[in-house]
């Protein structure tokens, strides 16, 4: 049995979320900054007429900022009650992925990603990783990075 | 069988019932405890009391929740005994009907949450039971009050369908009980619960037959009750059943005489077997909607508000390229009115009033009087006032707190409160009042020992505070605590804590305190009829667009820059004169953290006149935009929910403007530098 994942890009890394996270992707056109957020929060955007926060994911990955094209999405997750969008390069694909190929990732990856991989799984030719979505977005606290 | 889709779909109308119910359970019975406790009879509590469980238990019946059904049986038996008592109810038999309540409360919250209610705790069952035999009055015949209860529990066993089947009144039927009790004798002369059940099958929509066993008055232990729908006379229906000494009851409008006295008297308390929902009982068209679906209104009018500006724009546009647009600015003006009469009526709508909202405080301080041993009244003066919904449900837990800390902190115990002249019993009182310009005032006041702001700088490690907002700005320091030791009921030092988050961050609304030594403390609570759609000035400042609430800009001015006065060493800060005073100027571009650097001695053009914690502070913006009204949405989400920003609102662009709190902006920028920043990383 596989298992439907959406694939976004950051920073030419493939990642995936399981599409039953997920609730829409859409084009960014900018986010409202709200000043006293923690840094990685993008700001708030409103998607069919609710207004969310946007986790930029190179922020939080660490990453240099790009120009935003385009090709720039909004993966709107669904955390719980939580709607929370992501900011990545882009997302344009749906990837069966069979659940059984997810293997933990390499002690080198999980220092270096602060645990924002959960695995990773070789689908074909592609590498793509499993990202840890409530760390990404920053669990409970609003900090979100309490634990390191 | 659908038994579990079918309670899924019950459910949530089910426990907002119950939920009702619970809370008029406890209103009354702490009404029969007070009774009770001057040694007085209450026979309308008790009524109400027992009528409120009596529809807890039908209603637990029928989705099956057998726990619920059980605790409330025996409650409403040992209540049926003291209505049989006229009312009168030992106060002993208090504590294990209040268990009583709580055990069912607790079961709806297991519900609630998608659990299956508990087995009835251990011990209850019997005490509830223990309570019934102790309230039976001498003489009073066991046998008679059995037959009752089975009487009541009919109700139970009935599916909604049935009930509807047997109250549908069309073509002048009416829904009767047939009580059969088969004997030999009467089974010798070919009259059987079978040919009865023909009989009266032929006479009318026979409904259900339940069996019962029980002493009866004929001697025997088995009843036959039958239930239909008809239009056959009783004497019609007597016939069929084989005469005496079977019954003829009809179960709805009038009750008639019952034939057996012994049954009439105690029958007033059972409820009609096609009970009424209780709303209908008390009349007055109410409806209870869910609060999703007022929110569901409230957004359509949100979006039509937020047309209407685009429109307005469009036709101001029009206008200043010189087309004619009389009519349209005279139907956009007309749109405008509609629109505000539109928004008041759904405000409205979500409008609660204080006293419901209230309702648990007395339970709360009943529970508080057992745990401190303190002697407290609470008074409740709250009138007719009225708040918004979602603004009700944020204050409660701040209400809960101060009335909590009161009894808890405030009030002496009764031999200091002698020692000290007064009366034994402390007072609490909560009283609320409407204000001018969309504003309630709560007062919750204690008449206890004050609050030693001598203390409480000592205990925090501050130098003595000069006034009382000073105090209060000690207690609400966040894990303040004036406890040595943490008690069960408060002193986890977070109480005042939470308190002003809610009234200040939260509802944008105000604290203050006057406490005066010996004699009592008075919190004050000034908070807006509603949050969710307000009048506001939009601005730009930094680039970005800002909106804030009309109610907490006292004024609105242009800087007049030879005026302003930078003392030496402030750091930047700047004084203004308005009103007479010098009242410092503080540039918003640096609160929020995103202007570019502006020039240390630049001069804002326009500033707003805020009350930040009584003192006047002006916060200096970029353009004005205008005022217009919105609709706020608060921004729930942790990663967003920040001090100083109230929420989000739609300006017509599609993107979020973010709506701030400027007294909280400014006070939480200043005293604790932001303190988000700095730690994300």
């Amino acid at each position: 049995m596989s298992v439907l994942h959406v694939v976004f890009k950051v920073d030419g890394a493939e990642y995936v979320l399981p599409a039953s996270n997920v609730l829409q992707m859409e084009s960014f056109n900018g986010a409202t900054p709200v000043p006293g957020a923690p840094a990685h929060v993008a700001g708030l955007v409103q998607v069919r007429g609710r207004v969310i926060p946007v986790v930029d994911a190179r922020r939080r990955f660490g990453l240099p900022p790009v120009e935003r094209s385009l090709d720039t999405r909004v993966v709107v997750g669904q955390l719980g009650s939580r709607v929370v969008g992501l900011l990545v390069d882009s997302a344009r694909e749906v990837l069966k992925v069979d659940p059984g190929l997810f293997k933990p990732p390499p002690p080198l990856v999980t220092e270096g990603a602060q645990g924002f991989v959960k695995a990773v799984a070789q689908v074909g030719p592609r590498l793509v990783m499993l990202i840890d979505f409530p760390r990404v977005i920053g669990e409970e606290t609003p900090d979100g990075d309490a634990g390191h | 069988m659908t038994a579990s889709v079918d309670l899924a779909d019950f459910l949530p109308a089910y426990l907002a019932e119950v939920e009702e119910l619970l809370d008029s359970a406890h209103r009354h019975l702490l009404a029969v405890e007070a009774s009770a406790r001057r040694g007085a009879a209450h026979p309308k509590a008790v009524r109400e009391l027992f009528r409120a469980l009596h529809t807890i238990k039908g209603l637990s019946a029928m989705v099956d929740v057998e726990p619920i059904v059980s605790i409330s049986h025996w409650m409403e038996t040992s209540l049926r005994q003291a209505d049989q008592a006229g009312g009168r109810l030992p106060e002993a038999s208090v504590e294990p009907l209040m268990e009583g309540l709580r055990a069912v409360e607790q079961r709806m919250r297991q519900l609630a949450s998608g659990k299956p209610a508990a087995a009835v705790p251990s011990g209850l069952l019997e005490r509830l039971e223990a309570l019934e035999s102790s309230t039976t009055a001498p003489g009073t015949s066991r046998p008679v009050a059995a037959v009752l209860d089975e009487t009541l529990a009919l109700g139970s066993k009935l599916t909604p369908t049935e009930r509807e089947q047997l109250t549908a009144s069309a073509g002048g039927r009416r829904p009767v009980r047939v009580d059969f009790i088969p004997g030999a004798e009467r089974a010798a002369k070919g009259v059987t619960i079978n040919s009865v059940r023909e009989r009266l099958a032929a006479l009318g929509d026979l409904v259900k037959v339940v069996p019962l066993s029980g002493p009866v008055p004929g001697g025997g232990s088995l009843t036959f009750v039958l239930l239909l729908s008809t239009e056959a006379a009783d004497a019609v229906l007597l016939d069929a059943a084989g005469g005496e000494p079977a019954l003829v009851r009809p179960l709805a409008g009038e009750q008639a005489p019952a034939p057996v006295p012994a049954v009439s008297t105690p029958a007033r308390l059972d409820g009609d077997l096609d009970e009424e929902p209780e709303e209908t009982r008390r009349g007055s068209g109410t409806l209870r909607v869910e609060v999703s679906r007022l929110d569901e209104a409230l957004e359509r009018l949100a979006a039509l508000v937020v047309n209407r500006s685009r429109l307005q724009r469009a036709v101001a546009d029009l206008t200043a390229a010189g087309a004619p647009t009389r009519e349209l600015r005279a139907i956009l003006q007309e749109n405008a009115r509609q629109l505000r009469d539109m928004r008041a009526a759904i405000l409205r709508l979500r409008m609660v009033r204080v006293g419901d909202v209230l309702e648990r405080l007395p339970l709360l301080v009943r529970g508080l009087r057992r745990a401190t041993g303190k002697a407290v009244r609470l008074e409740l003066d709250v009138g007719d006032a009225e708040l918004d919904k979602a603004v009700a449900d944020r204050l409660m837990p701040a209400l809960v707190h101060l009335v909590r800390n009161a009894v808890d902190h405030a009030l002496e115990s009764p031999e200091e409160r002698r020692a000290a002249g007064k009366a034994p019993e402390g007072l609490v009182r909560l009283a609320c009042h409407a204000q001018a310009n969309g504003f309630v005032e709560l007062l919750v006041r204690d008449d206890g020992r004050g609050v030693d702001g001598a203390a409480v700088a000592k205990r925090a490690g501050a130098p003595t505070p000069r006034t009382e907002d000073d105090v209060l700005e000690l207690l609400c320091r966040p894990g303040f605590s004036t406890r040595e030791s943490v008690t069960a009921t408060s002193g986890r030092g977070m109480g005042m804590d939470i308190v002003r988050r809610i009234v200040v961050d939260q509802l944008g609304g105000e604290l203050r305190m006057e406490t005066r030594p010996g004699v009592g403390t008075t919190f004050r609570l000034r908070v807006p009829l509603t949050i969710t759609l307000l009048d506001a000035i939009v601005f730009e400042c930094a680039g970005g667009r800002y909106a804030v609430a009309v109610s907490c800009v006292e004024e609105l001015f242009e800087v007049d820059a030879s005026r302003v006065v930078r003392p030496p060493g402030g750091r930047g800060v700047a004084l203004v004169e308005r009103r007479g005073q010098a009242v410092p100027l503080v540039w918003l571009e640096r609160l929020l953290g995103q202007g570019t650097a502006v020039a240390a001695d630049a001069v804002p053009a326009r500033a707003l006149l805020v009350r930040q914690r009584g003192e006047l502070v002006a916060f200096g913006v970029g353009r004005l935009l205008g005022q217009q009204e919105i609709v706020l949405r608060p921004l729930e989400d942790p990663l967003v929910r920040v001090p100083g920003v109230s929420g989000a609102t739609d300006l017509g662009d599609g993107q979020p403007t973010l709506v701030l709190d400027l007294p909280t902006l400014g006070a939480s920028r200043r005293s604790g530098g932001g303190g988000r920043e700095e730690r994300a990383t």
